[in-house]
């Protein structure tokens, strides 16, 4: 008995064990009135996070097996096109095969299923009993409501007062996000908030209030509504503000306000401050300008262009960014307002901006000019104030009429008032004996206004590559302004003498521009494209100078005074083929083009002409070659030709002489033409991307045929002493070649890093210094290696080295050859010393060398702050910053040329403490970036 | 264990698929490929919320760029690769060069070889097909004239959560990239929350003909796909210490 009972639940245990081993599950799919749903696909997955175990398709018969699978808890799927897809817990098997007999399928209603089947890309889902609705599938016209939208989804109506019925009974609870929307009224929701803010409509059974209350399920249900909200369209502000003061009188104050929504973003900014940051940030004007801040088709001007195209900042002429260049003391204000819309077919922008700098410079440098005979030296020391006000306004808007037509229309606008005082002493000394003093007094000041406009047209023909471009464009301005020199000259050789001469000048300038320009593209095959373009452009320039003699009864001084007409007019026509195909994008091509100068001038308009009335014609016919190839691995070069004409500037031409400073007079030269080079222009870079590492060296040839040079003139003349008089002119010859390099490689990967960069630069340029030819060489050479260390995700260091010598040779003077060093030394560190508070600290060391003068001055500059960051949210900074802690900031510019050889010094901020609080809405981040790129 | 319990599955769905496609026709499939960086950048753990919302304030809609991929299926085979169609005639016509790249799946003998560049370096990966972890959704809709449902996988080496909306009516176990094993085909796929989308806009039976087959000579390190994964999960490990984005050097 006891075997047979062994042998029996050995048995039983053994059909238990297979069973829990294998099963088959087997079943049929039908639809609710019993028909068979051929074809429908069966899953099983695993119960508890939903994971695909297996699947496969019912048959012909509508019936399905999954053989010899696993026997474990499943949970079965089934979908099939039009039902409601059938879910059923399957718990595992007692038996070998496990029938599930006929599973029927719920068909979705009519309405549903016709949006399911036809609507595109409409979203529909089932969580349990609750029907979910993806509001971007149902279009509503902007504008609408939530009560519009509901109109559109099947299974829901809504009457004319705005009752909601879903699945035929009434719906008595709103919510939005889960909450109750201004009480209880449903309509109160449905009514007010617009459709485009919602993503999802979800409609579910609810309680009834009455068993919410009592706790008693009275098995009642109620429609409900819960409108989700889009995440993005969680309208959004962000901003911040600082406030600073410091010693000797330094105060800083900035602060911006972002607001936006899913198309729109308004922001304001403003800023205020006496420590020499002249405008905003490129940060603080990217979060001010947004989604108007980078633009890649507003170029107008088709032809012989690089391929990629790319973005860039769109800037309007000088704004209102910092552009200090280190020398004196500025003051410093501006605000401005942007707007932006985007609704993916048009884009707006309309930006306004004021700014305003007061400058004053205090300034002293020498200088050595040198004749093939003579060389003399004088100083210089001036002091300046500089007053500029800027209001430019600017719009565009950028319309995609449909997929196949676009519209880029650009307008602004400009006014800028300035004045300015110059008091400037100059020492002339000739072998090392004072000759000669000039002291000079000079007041100006201008009001100017300038309006841009332009419109671009792209078209895509049917044919795929195929497209037509048009541009137009309308450019004017016109200034007014006023200028009192006053100048003393005092003979120390002849002690009794002295010279005193006044001018007042009255300036009134206009110009205006129209421009167009063409392109189409046409497609030969899918790697070859043929490109034929247009281009045009008149530029009218009038130009007055009134010039009068103060001390001699405000005389016209017909010397000095000029009317003049000019006109530049600018036509080119060509034509390039391109191959692009799999990293090698190749262009050549050929344009003629004509450039038309034309001028009258006088000494006051409607005066006779000084000169017959010019007009010339320049007519060339142009090449053009580029060549770009990537190699597999990361690797590419880039070549290009080009042949370039290029006009001379309207004030080169101008025949009268502009004497600010009577020692040094500039002439216009009416006769000159356009300088024309041969450009040549190649690359190579590569990026390893394994070990981080990367280099690029290029660099360019331009070889003149022609080029415009200032030859200068130097001579004694009584009344003034040496005199220099410059005038452009046409010179056959001389080149320059520039090349750089830049590197960055992995020391420790993701510690330490090194980088270079260098640059050599070699030029000859002929001018003519007295009538003798001098052919100035110069050969430059860079070179800046650079340690980056991330110590640990708290601590980071940096440290780099410059050093960039000059060489510069004169042919007709070879005593003067000069030779120029400036070395650098710069530190830094970035320390989070606890979690919300970090020390920063710079240490820059420059040195600036001239042999020859016995030149040689050392610049530390040490900089350091300390923040902490305050608050649960991070939104208050507090910052102790000490600027120049050594005291020793002066700003030193080195320059040799042609002739002469410049050397100046200028005062400016130096050493300051300043304490500053920040507010910032969103926060400051508690750590240390390593990377400023993306 | 897990693993023998990936390979069973992975044979009993070839064998289901068999039984399935065996009357099914040649097609291709041509998907657009719409890459935004921002919300790639967006799905990145090292910056902060206020940088990625000071990108998406800055750069908007201006983040996003598209590309066509084709791919070509039989009953039991799929290759997937670059179209040599350009999208978009608006970058004035430059033609990026493309890494070697391709997908190909052989359902009826389990295998893949898929051609892949990790950091400019080939790899060409071989090994038999292995199971996706999918888990299957409720949603339903319309692509390309096809009803869909949806199923999600997270790829924990690229930290990917990707969302396949596969066709109930086409039962092939394929799809874009290296997306597969669901019982439909995949016709979209959405990565990271729109950083990348993929979504088939032109399906057409097709006879194939050479389009399945791979090239003679494949340059690229041979490897499985256990010593592929471990190539990513280095790169992105890096990366993410650099504070660098963990997505260029490698395809999305």
């Amino acid at each position: 008995m006891k075997k047979l009972l062994l042998v029996f639940l050995l048995l039983s245990s053994w059909t238990f064990l297979h069973a829990q081993n294998r099963v088959t599950i087997k079943g049929t799919v039908a639809d609710t009135a019993g028909a068979d749903l051929s074809f429908a696909t069966v899953m099983l997955l695993n119960p508890s996070d939903s994971t695909l175990v297996n699947f496969t398709r019912a048959d012909d018969k509508a019936s399905f097996t999954f053989k010899n699978v696993k026997n474990i808890p499943y949970l079965l799927k089934i979908s099939y096109v039009g039902y409601i897809p059938f879910q059923k817990y399957l718990p595992a098997s007692t038996t070998e095969v496990n029938d599930l007999g006929a599973l029927p399928m719920r068909m979705i209603n009519t309405e549903l299923s016709e949006v399911v089947i036809k609507a595109a890309r409409s979203t529909l889902s089932f969580k349990g009993d609750t029907i979910e609705y993806d509001a971007a599938s149902f279009k509503v016209p902007p504008g609408s409501t939530v009560e519009d939208l509901l109109r559109r989804l099947p299974g829901i109506d809504v009457d004319a007062d705005g009752n909601i019925k879903a699945q035929g009974r009434d719906v008595n609870r709103v919510y939005v996000d889960g909450k109750t929307f201004f009480g209880d009224d449903p309509k109160a929701a449905t009514k007010n908030l617009g459709a485009e803010t919602i993503s999802k409509v979800q409609v579910y059974n609810e309680k009834s209030d009455q068993a919410k209350l009592t706790g008693v399920d009275d098995g009642k249900r109620e429609k409900a509504l819960n409108l989700e909200l889009k995440e993005e369209f969680k309208k959004g502000s962000f901003g911040k503000i600082t406030v600073a003061g410091g010693t000797e009188d330094r105060w800083a104050s900035r602060g911006n306000y972002n607001r936006f929504n899913s198309k729109e973003q308004f922001s304001i900014i403003g800023y205020g401050n006496n420590v020499n940051e002249t405008g905003v940030n490129w940060e603080d004007y990217g979060e001010f300008k947004g989604q108007s801040s980078f633009s890649d088709r507003d170029n107008g001007d088709f032809g012989f262009q690089n391929g990629g195209g790319g973005y860039y900042i769109v800037m309007d002429g000088d704004g209102p960014m910092n552009y200090f260049d280190g020398r004196g003391f500025t003051e410093n204000y501006g605000g401005g307002l942007n707007y932006n819309f985007d609704d993916k077919k048009s884009k707006f922008n309309a930006s306004y901006f004021y700014n305003q700098t007061e400058l004053t410079l205090d300034q002293t440098g020498f200088r050595n000019t040198f004749t093939p005979q003579a060389a003399f030296l004088n100083t210089d020391t001036l002091s300046k104030i500089d007053f500029r006000g800027n209001h430019s306004l600017s719009t565009r808007l950028e319309h995609n009429i449909d997929s196949n037509n676009v519209l880029i229309v650009r307008a602004s606008g400009r006014y800028n008032k300035g004045d300015n005082r110059l008091l400037q002493d100059q020492l002339f000394y000739g072998d090392q004996t004072l000759i000669r003093g000039l002291e000079m007094d000079n007041q100006a000041d201008q009001e100017s206004w300038r309006v841009q406009t332009s419109a671009i047209y792209r078209h895509k023909f049917k044919k795929k590559g195929r497209t037509f471009a048009a541009s137009a464009g309308y450019n004017a301005n016109a200034s007014d302004g006023q200028e009192r020199l006053q100048s003393l000259n005092r003979f120390f050789e002849a002690t009794t003498f002295t010279q005193q001469v006044q001018q007042l000048n009255q300036n009134q300038n206009g110009a205006q521009q129209i421009k167009s320009s063409l392109l189409f593209t046409e497609p030969i095959n899918k790697k070859w494209f043929w490109e034929t373009f247009f281009n045009y452009s008149d530029n009218r320039n009038l130009v007055t100078r009134r010039t009068t003699n103060p001390l001699d009864e405000n005389k016209r001084v017909d010397s000095l005074s000029v009317w003049f007409d000019n006109q530049i007019g600018y036509q080119r026509a060509g034509t390039s083929v391109r191959f692009s195909h799999n990293g090698a994008n190749i262009s050549a091509g050929l344009a003629a083009q004509q450039i038309r100068i034309g001028g009258k001038y006088a000494v006051e308009e409607g005066a006779p002409l000084l000169v017959p009335a010019l007009t010339r014609d320049f007519s060339n016919i142009v090449p053009y070659l580029d060549l770009n190839y990537e190699f597999a691995n990361n690797t590419w070069v880039n070549a290009s030709y080009t042949y370039s004409v290029k006009e001379p500037s309207l004030t080169d031409l101008q025949p009268m002489p502009n004497v600010t400073n009577p020692a040094f007079r500039v002439e216009g030269n009416p006769n000159l033409t356009p300088a024309r080079s041969h450009d040549l222009n190649a690359g190579y870079g590569f990026w390893n991307s394994a070990n981080q590492s990367s280099l690029h060296i290029g660099g360019e040839f331009q070889r003149f045929e022609n080029q415009i040079t200032y030859n200068q003139t130097i001579e004694v003349i009584d009344s003034i002493g040496f005199r220099t008089t410059s005038r452009p002119e046409n010179i056959s010859g001389g080149f320059s070649v520039g090349s750089y390099l830049w590197g960055s490689f992995p020391l420790i990967k993701t510690k330490l890093t090194a980088n270079i960069s260098g640059n050599i630069g070699l030029s000859n340029t002929p001018s003519f210094v007295n009538s003798v030819r001098n052919e100035t060489s110069n050969q430059s050479y860079g070179i800046r290696p650079g340690l980056n260390l991330n110590l640990s995700s708290t601590l980071i260091l940096g440290a780099s080295a410059d050093f960039g010598y000059s060489n510069i040779k004169y042919s007709i003077q070879t005593d003067q050859n000069q030779e120029i060093y400036n070395y650098g030394l710069d530190g830094s560190l970035r320390w989070q010393l606890v979690s919300k508070t970090f020390l920063e600290s710079n240490l820059n060391y420059k040195r600036f060398k001239n042999e020859r003068f016995n030149f040689d001055q050392s610049v530390p500059i040490w900089n350091a702050s300390i923040r902490r960051i305050i608050g649960k949210a991070n939104r208050i900074e507090l910052r102790l910053a000490a600027f120049d802690i050594l005291n020793r900031r002066v700003t030193i510019t080195q320059n040799a040329t042609q002739n002469y050889v410049v050397n100046n010094v200028a005062g400016t901020l130096a050493r300051y403490y300043m304490l500053s609080a920040s507010y910032n809405l969103r926060g400051y981040e508690i750590k240390l970036k390593k990377n400023n790129h993306w | 264990m897990k693993m023998i319990q990936k390979c069973l599955f992975a044979l009993l769905l070839i064998g289901s698929i068999q039984a399935l496609s065996a009357q099914e026709q040649s097609m291709a499939i041509r998907y657009v490929v719409t890459h935004n960086w921002t919300k790639k950048m967006a799905a990145v753990d090292y910056i902060s919320k206020q940088e990625r919302e000071r990108m998406s304030y800055i750069w908007g809609s201006r983040s996003e760029w598209s590309s066509y991929t084709n791919l070509f299926m039989d009953g039991q085979r799929s290759k997937y690769e670059e179209s040599e169609e350009k999208f978009d005639d608006d970058d004035f016509g430059y033609n990026w060069r493309k890494d070697p790249f391709f997908i190909s799946r052989n359902f009826e003998a389990g295998t893949f070889q898929d051609l892949l560049t990790v950091q400019g370096k080939p790899y060409l990966i071989s090994d038999s097909i292995r199971v996706q972890d999918w888990k299957i959704l409720n949603d339903m809709k319309e692509v390309a004239g096809h009803v869909c449902m949806n199923a999600v996988l997270y790829d924990s080496v690229k930290m990917q959560r990707v969302v396949a909306w596969f066709a109930l009516d086409m039962p092939f176990p394929g799809g874009p990239e290296r997306y597969y094993g669901l019982p439909g085909l995949i016709l979209e796929v959405n990565i990271n929350n729109g950083g990348m989308i993929i979504v088939a806009d032109k399906i057409e039976p097709k006879i194939l003909e050479k389009e399945l087959e791979l090239p003679k000579k494949i340059k690229g390190k041979r490897v499985n796909e256990t010593e592929y994964q471990e190539v990513l999960k280095k790169f992105v490990a890096d990366k993410r210490k650099a504070e660098e984005s963990p997505f260029w050097g490698i395809r999305y």
